[in-house]
Parts: structure tokens; sequence; C-alpha cells
């Protein structure tokens, strides 16, 4: 039965997938696509970071949407529709309301604070330098910054009773009906439009206002998700494909690398849309089929992790932010700035949560402690 | 005689068996809101007028939807009778569906009225559309609070639908009639927040004959000893 099983590999890829955000928003500071943009750009920097991190921020979230949908569909079949959304606002809705304020203002100062006294500043730093010159600075546009998938998670599950009020009979059904080599061509297909309607790679939807494009993307992964509870055998109707879907991504995201550099990027030109879908939905897929061959476990270290993931997204960033800032003016290779600035995060941010969250109000807050898989479900 | 104490599980029995009839056409109206809310978002002039309309149709839809589907359709479908037959006073019902609309209204209202007071504030809209905005969402509280007294009151479905169209349609020439006056019209296009005596009055006017015809519509309903 549902009720009393626990979904250690579904519990394992959500952490992961928070955990991987770390490296990857700490690796942005030595990307030289993003130099122009992130306020943490680095002198430092290697074409081997562009390589490696867009390719995980094809699928990381993906795929993290699709635990989402899958554990929503769980609770909401455990405790009904009233019982998901009290759930779902103590554990998403709330935390968004009390930490974006908090570290979106952290990391406004230490910016603030960087651009004053940096002395080798990034594009934006320098920018904001200028502004912070004005008489009358323009204010910044308010924005969820990078708790943005827990404000679009909220709509998922207001969407999601939108959609069983609305939508007669089973749809479902013919959904997971359908053949796994039609699922893999169609659902990319699905997507394509969204992607190409915004910039590749695609930015994170971060503004206050809701963003069609982030509903056409990371939506139909959440319904995927939702789609698989009660019906875990769909993922290994994906196994056999797994091999040839990851070597496929690979070759697909050559294709991807080598488009991206002839292309100017205001929106996405149909073919690296179409790229950016296939490595999204082939890609989870492949992560899926893993996470349910080897990490369908626990240990004390593995249930810990996944306990600490959500904290740890959390308050990741002003802590990165502080910690790279510092960086910017020592002159080490971008390897040392990026490791030490990976390792001191996961350390302040470990620790913090030991000594502060886990045995604490905030850690009932955020659901880390408790024993059921879906109670920190979708965070 | 001793007063009988309200009868709050029939109440909430009500207001659930409401919120069952009205959540379909509830659910279609909160997507119609989350869509306006992207048009918006998109930061195109066409966008924001093509959303900020959707957002005032989804607003009019779910109160004209509440009340027809609480009151005028339980008449119609004699659905009324059968709640006549339980152990609810005229006040016990009155209560029921006030709580039952005022929820699925307000919680809508407050949401949409929030994200254009935010749209405005942090777009580059000028700041003095603030004002307008909040007389606008006073003449549509207004309008909804007149529509749902009547409802209570009247019987007959023409006169309801007179009242929901006609006080909605008066918004028309509310958004004129501002129009009229300096006072308010000369900030509408400046970049800061002016509420002139005469907006405040009308504010004021709105929120009070609001209460005040809810509030004479649950004294009358107090005074009935009976359905009719």
């Amino acid at each position: 039965m549902h009720d009393t099983v626990r979904f250690h590999y579904m519990d394992n890829l959500r952490a992961l997938a928070m955990l991987a955000g770390v490296v990857f928003h700490a690796a942005l500071a030595y990307s030289p696509l993003l130099h122009p943009y992130f306020p943490t750009a680095d002198r430092a920097q290697s074409p081997a970071i562009d390589l490696v991190i867009w390719w995980l921020h094809l699928f990381r979230m993906p795929l993290f949407f699709v635990v989402a949908g899958f554990f929503a569909a769980m609770l909401l079949n455990k405790r009904g529709m009233a019982g998901l959304f009290l759930n779902r606002l103590r554990r998403i809705g709330l935390p968004l309301v009390i930490f974006c304020p908090l570290v979106i203002a952290a990391m406004s100062y230490s910016t603030l604070h960087a651009a004053a006294y940096v002395r080798n500043p990034s594009p934006v730093l320098l920018m904001i330098r200028q502004f912070s010159q004005m008489a009358n600075p323009p204010a910044p546009p308010p924005g969820t910054g990078h708790l943005w998938f827990l404000y679009y998670l909220l709509f998922f599950y207001v969407l999601t009773w939108v959609a069983r009020s609305l939508v007669p009979g089973k749809p479902g059904n013919f959904m997971r009906g359908l053949k796994p080599g039609w699922q893999l061509l169609l659902f990319p297909m699905l997507l394509a439009p969204a992607l190409a309607s915004v910039s590749a790679p695609h930015p994170a939807p971060e503004s206050l206002f809701p963003q069609f494009w982030a509903f056409g993307f990371y939506g139909p992964f959440f319904v995927f998700g939702y789609l698989l509870s009660g019906h875990e055998a769909l993922i290994d109707r994906f196994r056999g494909f797994a091999p040839w879907l990851l070597l496929a991504s690979v070759a697909l995201y050559g294709a991807f690398l080598y488009l991206l550099r002839r292309h100017v990027p205001t929106a996405a030109s149909v073919p690296i849309a179409l790229i950016e879908a296939c490595i999204s939905v082939w890609m989870t897929c492949v992560c899926l089929v893993a996470g349910r061959l080897l990490l369908n476990r626990s240990n004390r270290l593995l249930r810990y992790l996944s306990d600490a993931s959500y904290w740890v997204y959390i308050v990741h960033l002003p802590i990165l932010f502080v910690i790279q800032y510092r960086l910017m003016d020592m002159a080490w290779g971008w390897g040392a700035k990026f490791t030490v600035s990976v390792v001191a995060t996961f350390a302040v941010c470990l620790l913090s949560y030991h000594l502060l969250v886990r045995k604490t109000v905030v850690g009932r807050l955020l659901g880390t402690r408790m024993p059921v898989a879906g109670s920190a479900a979708g965070a | 005689m001793n007063r009988s104490p309200l009868n709050w599980p029939v109440i909430r029995l009500l207001v659930a068996k409401d919120w069952q009839l009205f959540q379909q056409q509830l659910a279609a109206c909160v997507f119609g809101g989350i869509v306006a809310l992207c048009l918006i978002g998109m930061a195109t002039g066409w966008s924001f007028y093509l959303g900020s309309l959707l957002l005032i149709v989804m607003l009019v839809c779910t109160s004209c939807f509440s009340i027809s589907n609480s009151l005028l359709v339980e008449r119609k479908e004699h659905t009324l009778a059968f709640v006549m037959s339980l152990p609810v006073t005229p006040l016990d019902y009155y209560l029921s569906k006030l709580i039952g609309n005022l929820v699925t209204f307000l919680v809508p209202f407050l949401a949409m009225l929030a994200g254009t007071v935010l749209v405005i504030l942090y777009t580059p809209l000028p700041d003095g559309l603030v004002v307008l905005s909040l007389l606008i969402f006073g003449h549509v509280l207004l309008a909804y609070a007149v529509s749902l007294s009547v409802a209570m009151a009247v019987e007959s479905e023409g006169w309801n639908i007179f009242a929901m169209i006609a006080s909605m349609l008066l918004i028309n020439p509310l958004i004129m009639l501002l129009g009229q006056i300096p006072a308010i019209n000369d900030h509408v296009k400046a970049d800061t927040i002016y509420f002139a005596p005469v907006a405040v009055a009308i504010l004021l006017a709105q929120a009070t004959l609001s209460v005040v015809v809810l509030a004479a519509t649950g004294w009358v309903h107090c005074r009935k000893k009976s359905f009719y």
C-alpha cells in the first residue's frame, strides 16, 4: 500500500536535484557564457564549466518537478484536495513567504557591499556601482530569486485542482497507455514551443508575474510525475531505452552547443528548442531509471542529506554570494575558487541545518524530519 | 421569546454544498485569472491591456456565477424547498449564503487587487494609477454587495439578472465620471500616489455602502420568522 511504502529513490532524486543546484549556481560565476549577467562572475573562467553546467541545467529542475508531481498525486490520494492544499501551504507557501524576502534582502545587501568594495567587479557589479552613484537609482523589480520553483509549485497545485474540476474522464489513462517510444517522441514536441519563446539556455522564471513558458515547460513534467504516482512500473518501461537515450542526449548536446555559438540569444530557434526539449525529457527519464535502479535504498547518510536538502537549497545562494564576492579579488584559478566556494557553501549550509534547523521549529516548518516521504514532497 | 442559537453545523454544510456546486465555474475563473496574470507578465502594451481586461472579466464572472449558483439556481431547481426542511432559520440560511459567497468572491477579489497594485508599483506604469484602480475595485465590491443582497431579498429572476448586469455595467459611467474630476484625473499619470479628498470620500462611500447593504439584508432576515 502507498500509505506505508517509502519511495526512497524519489526522495534521493529530489535531494540530488536540490543539491546539484548548489554546484550549478557556484559554477555560474566561472561560466564565460553567463559572465555579463551573473553578479559573482569572476575573472577566472573556463569553457569547461559551460560544457558541464548547461547539460545539468537542461534536466535538473525538470527532474525536480517530476518528483514534485509524483508526491503531489500521492498526497492527494492520501489526504484529498483540502489536505493537499493545507499541507502544501504549510510546507511550500509558508517557507516561501518567510524565506524569500530574507534571502533576497541578504543577497541585495552583500551585492551592494561587493559593488562598493570589490576591486575586480563583474559587469553586473560595475553596473550596480554606477546605479548607486545616481541620485535616484532604479529599484530592481520584485522577484522570487532562486525560490521561484516554490512559487510555481503553488500554481501547479492550484492547477491540479482546476484540472480535476474541469477535465472530465481520465485522460491520464490515455497518456499512460501510449507506447514508451511514442511517449519519448511526443513529450519533447509538447515542450518545444515553450522553449522556443525564451532565450537559450532557458532562464529562471524569477518574476512575480507567472510566465507562460514556465508553465509550458515545467508543467508537463509535473503532470508526468503526477501520472507516474501509483504506476511506478511505467519507469521500468523506459529501462531498455535508457542507454540509447543517454547516448542520443550527449550527441544532441554537442549540436546544442554548436548552434548556441551561432545563434543570437534573444529567443531560442526552433531547432535549439527541440534539442533542449529532447535532452530534458530523455535525461529526466534516464535519471528516473537510474534512480529506481541505484537509489532505491536508504541509509543514515542519504536520509540525512535528503532531509537537509530543502534547507540547504533555500539558504545556499546568499552564502555562496558572500563567499564568491570574497574570492573575486584573489589571484586563484577557477578550479580552486569553484572548489572552495562549493565546499564552504555546503559546510555552512549543513552546519546551520544541524544546529539551527534539524531539531527546531524551522525543521518542523520545512518538514525535514517527517517519517514519510510524501510529507516532504515537492519541496 | 428566547432567540434560538445559530445552527453552525448546518450553516457549514450549506456553505460546503454551495462550494461543491460552484467549484467547476470557480476553477474556470481561476484558470482565466492565471492566464490573465501571465499576459500581464509578458510586459508588452497589448498583453497588459488584454490581461487587465481578462482579470476584470474573471472577477465579474466569479461574482455572477457565485450568486447565480448559490441562490438563483437553488430557487429555480426547487432545492430551496429541501433546504427549508432542514433545521435552519432564515438567519442561518442568510449567514450560510453570505459566508459562502463572500469567501468565494473575496479570495479572488483580493488576489486580483493585490496583483493589480503590484503591477502598477513595479512596472513603468505611473504609480498614480493606484488610486483609480482602487476606485474601480471599490465599485466592483459595491456592485457585488448590491447583487448579493438583491438575490437574497428578491425572488424574481429577472430583477436579479437586472441587478447583476446593471450594477456591473455601471463601471463604465464610473470611469467616465472619475475622468471628469480634476482632483483624481490630474494625478492618474503622475509618478506619485495622491489620495485626493474626493477619492478618499468615494472609497469610503463604496466600502460603507457595501457593508450597509449587506447588513440591511441581514437585519431583514433576522426579523423573518419564515422563509417567505
